[in-house]
């Protein structure tokens, strides 16, 4: 982890922010944001409980096994409320929405489940160039008791002017080759099912018409959600010690249809999503390995 | 002819039953299905492990898990080359895919294997009206455009009414309860006789909880860590006070509290050659010795639905040389107290056991505290397809501790007048 050059200011919220006020409040604010630093604060919820019927949700919609297991990525789901707040508040040099969400990645210290009580935090680092602008790191945090058991990393791009010399990042291994290994047809509704049990309510994912808006001739899939999908496919490895990097690329259109592809070859498992029958567009590549 | 040998029952688990709509309302077949086998896979280091086979079903099941226990393997982290077939024998069916699995490893087709059982009476599968499907199916038939308007003109707004499945005789139209009622009558079963054998249910199982006698038989799931139906404080007043639900509503017998209710949940039992156990350093706790599944004519004879039982004990008994009360523990499931008190009867009665089932004498009666020792369902609750396993593993556990070449009996009754015997053996 990358250590803030000053001290953290820690705020310490009671409970978790309401997305949609939050996606609201970043929509309005969004013009004249700009600046070279990060806010050097750190938002943390303490006592974060996991409430059952959410989680059923969740792990049935991503496809994941129904029970008391926290998938590898749900404790994203439980961070991001702060994620957006952090990145909503007024000096927060980059607009919320608009972002786009370019890499992930998961570390699971341990199993956890839905009797633990997480305290989750979260925080900004790393503003840096990209070819196409500017990236930033959501760094969130999940402890419990005072043990670190799960960390993500969400890199985000501002699209802007871009810095052809930026440093490039760590290379996404190839997509896997070959032939499907599962075809997942995507409904229309996807976003808004996927919006509900996350609360991620970004315009783009909900409906072909708010995605217009945004400059998207149809709603996206949630790159959390393919991530998710894909991890849920490659079975329960992830729910265990366990650490994962996604690489997004083209934006999956709904309803649409997708394939899967995995190569298991080396300890560290490689798998990708593709269009159906259209093996050129690439939506993401990702790598889950056992700790 | 290969030389058989005696399957060992190396252990088990279940998840705790939750009553219908309440913990698990939103748990499907093979989510439950899949918890359990985790925890025992968790249990026995079985994870990469190809077995022999996982054999399981369920009653309730929707149309698109026909492939339900082979899904749950797939799900898993058991080795995904380990096939797997599902079984249905109404409540029958977890006993019957434990003796399944048992006579592939006695006749070393192979060496170790997976059975039990899952129901859930909350996910239930609720299908179209037969007028909407039969309608459907002409339309997909339908050729030309007036063919296609023809079907759908047959289309009634009755039809739209979902179709909810009912604990109901297909030949009868009764219910189990009502059948049972009839039976209860026959043999003239008190309520307080049922109400006391329920009580003793609750006591019992609440003590073997207290005792952490389901430590190594439970994985917690949903966050349910004991069944959900268990009354410790169940006493004999607070069942008198319940009315009657089946039979005669103001003078019948059987309530609410003496007979079980809708329930979900799932149980798996461990099953291996001596061999393989010996193989993976895993206990042996018992043998399967012997299986008896029996049916009776409930439609046009003169039998209660759910009294095959006992007719597979003295065939069993005999092929063993044993008499009943040759058994330390005897599992009779509990679908009501009634089913309990009426076998046990029947039994005892000299002309049902010369008339019936052709003795010279009665079976006899039994020492009662050897009955169902460990609470039973009606206690612990009856997801249908989940009680064999729950007993197998159960009986299995507590052979082991009574010492070597101990013997047990379980027997349950299941719908369409059909009864699963087995005899376990302490190795």
């Amino acid at each position: 982890m990358t250590s803030a050059p000053v001290p953290m200011e820690v705020e310490t919220l009671r409970s978790a922010p309401s997305l949609p006020t939050v996606f609201a409040r970043a929509a309005a604010t969004a013009r004249g944001r700009s600046g070279d630093s990060l806010p050097h604060r750190l938002l943390e919820l303490p006592g974060v409980t996991v409430e059952r019927g959410r989680l059923v949700d969740y792990q049935r919609l991503c496809g994941f096994a129904v029970g008391d297991v926290l998938p590898h990525t749900y404790p994203h789901v439980l961070g991001f409320p702060l994620q957006a707040a952090l990145m909503a508040k007024g000096d927060f040099p980059l607009p919320l929405v608009g972002l786009v969400h370019l890499e992930n990645a998961i570390t699971v210290q341990r199993q956890l489940t839905a009797d633990d009580t997480l305290d989750i935090s979260v925080s900004a680092t790393r503003l840096r160039p990209h070819p196409k602008g500017r990236l930033v790191d959501l760094v969130t945090e999940a402890d419990v008791a005072g043990e670190r058991v799960w960390e993500g990393r969400s890199t985000y791009l501002h699209r802007g002017r871009g810095d052809a010399s930026a440093e490039p990042g760590i290379p996404a291994p190839p997509m896997p080759q070959g032939q499907a290994s599962a075809v997942w047809r995507l409904p229309e509704g996807l976003g808004r099912s996927y919006g509900s049990v996350s609360g991620d309510v970004n315009p783009i994912h909900l409906h072909a018409l708010t995605a217009r808006t945004m400059g998207f001739r149809r709603a996206i899939a949630h790159g959390m959600w393919t991530y998710a999908r894909t991890l849920a496919a490659l079975g329960g490895q992830g729910s265990g010690p366990s650490a994962s990097h996604v690489w997004f690329r083209k934006p999956v259109f709904l309803p649409g249809s997708v394939e899967l592809l995995v190569d298991r070859s080396q300890p560290r498992v490689v798998a990708g999503l593709r269009a159906h029958r259209k093996a050129e567009i690439e939506h993401l590549v990702l790598t889950l390995e056992a700790r | 002819m290969t030389q058989t040998r005696r399957a060992a029952i190396i252990g088990g688990n279940r998840i705790p039953f939750a009553r219908q709509n309440g913990a698990y309302a939103r748990a499907s077949d093979q989510d439950m299905l899949t918890a359990t086998l985790e925890g025992l896979v968790a249990r026995y280091g079985l994870a990469g492990e190809r077995m022999g086979e996982v054999v399981a079903g369920a009653v309730l099941k929707h149309s698109r898990d026909f492939n339900l226990t082979r899904e749950t393997v797939l799900g898993s982290s058991l080795s995904p080359a380990t096939p797997a077939y599902d079984v249905q024998q109404a409540c029958g069916t977890g006993l019957e895919a434990a003796i399944l699995v048992a006579n592939k490893i006695a006749l070393g087709q192979v060496e170790s294997g997976i059975a039990g059982g899952v129901d859930t009476a909350s996910d239930a599968p609720i299908a179209v009206s037969e007028g909407l499907r039969e309608t459907l199916l002409k339309l997909n038939r339908a050729k030309t455009p007036q063919e296609r308007a023809k079907a759908a003109l047959g289309l009634r707004p009755g039809h739209l009414l979902p179709a909810i499945p009912q604990n109901v005789e297909p030949r009868t139209g009764l219910s189990m309860g009502e059948h049972m009622a009839q039976t209860a009558e026959r043999w003239g079963i008190t309520r307080e006789a049922m109400d006391e054998l329920a009580v003793a249910s609750h006591q019992n199982l609440a003590r073997a909880y207290d005792e952490g006698f389901f430590d190594d038989l439970m994985t917690s799931y949903m966050g349910l860590s004991k069944d959900a139906n268990l009354r410790p404080d169940s006493s004999l007043e607070k069942l008198a006070k319940l009315k009657p639900v089946f039979g005669d509503r103001e003078h019948g017998t059987m309530t609410a509290g003496n007979s079980t209710p809708l329930t979900d949940g799932a149980s798996l039992v461990l099953l291996g050659s001596d061999e393989w156990a010996a193989e993976h350093s895993l206990p042996v706790l018992a043998h399967l010795v012997d299986a008896e599944t029996a049916a009776v004519d409930y439609v046009h004879g003169d039998e209660g639905l759910l009294m095959a039982p006992a007719y597979a004990l003295p065939r069993v008994l005999e092929r063993n040389n044993m008499r009943l009360q040759d058994f330390d523990f005897l599992e009779i499931h509990e679908a009501f107290a009634a089913t309990v008190l009426s076998t046990l009867k029947a039994w005892e009665d000299e002309e049902f056991c010369r008339e019936r089932l052709g003795l010279d004498q009665p079976i006899g009666a039994i020492d009662r505290s050897r009955l169902n020792v460990n609470g039973s369902s009606l206690a612990a609750g009856h997801p249908f397809a989940a009680t064999g396993g729950r007993i197998v593993a159960s009986l299995a556990k507590m052979l082991h501790a009574k010492g070597k070449g101990s013997r047990g009996l379980i027997s349950i009754c299941a719908a369409g007048g059909q009864g699963v015997m087995a005899i376990l053996e302490a190795a």
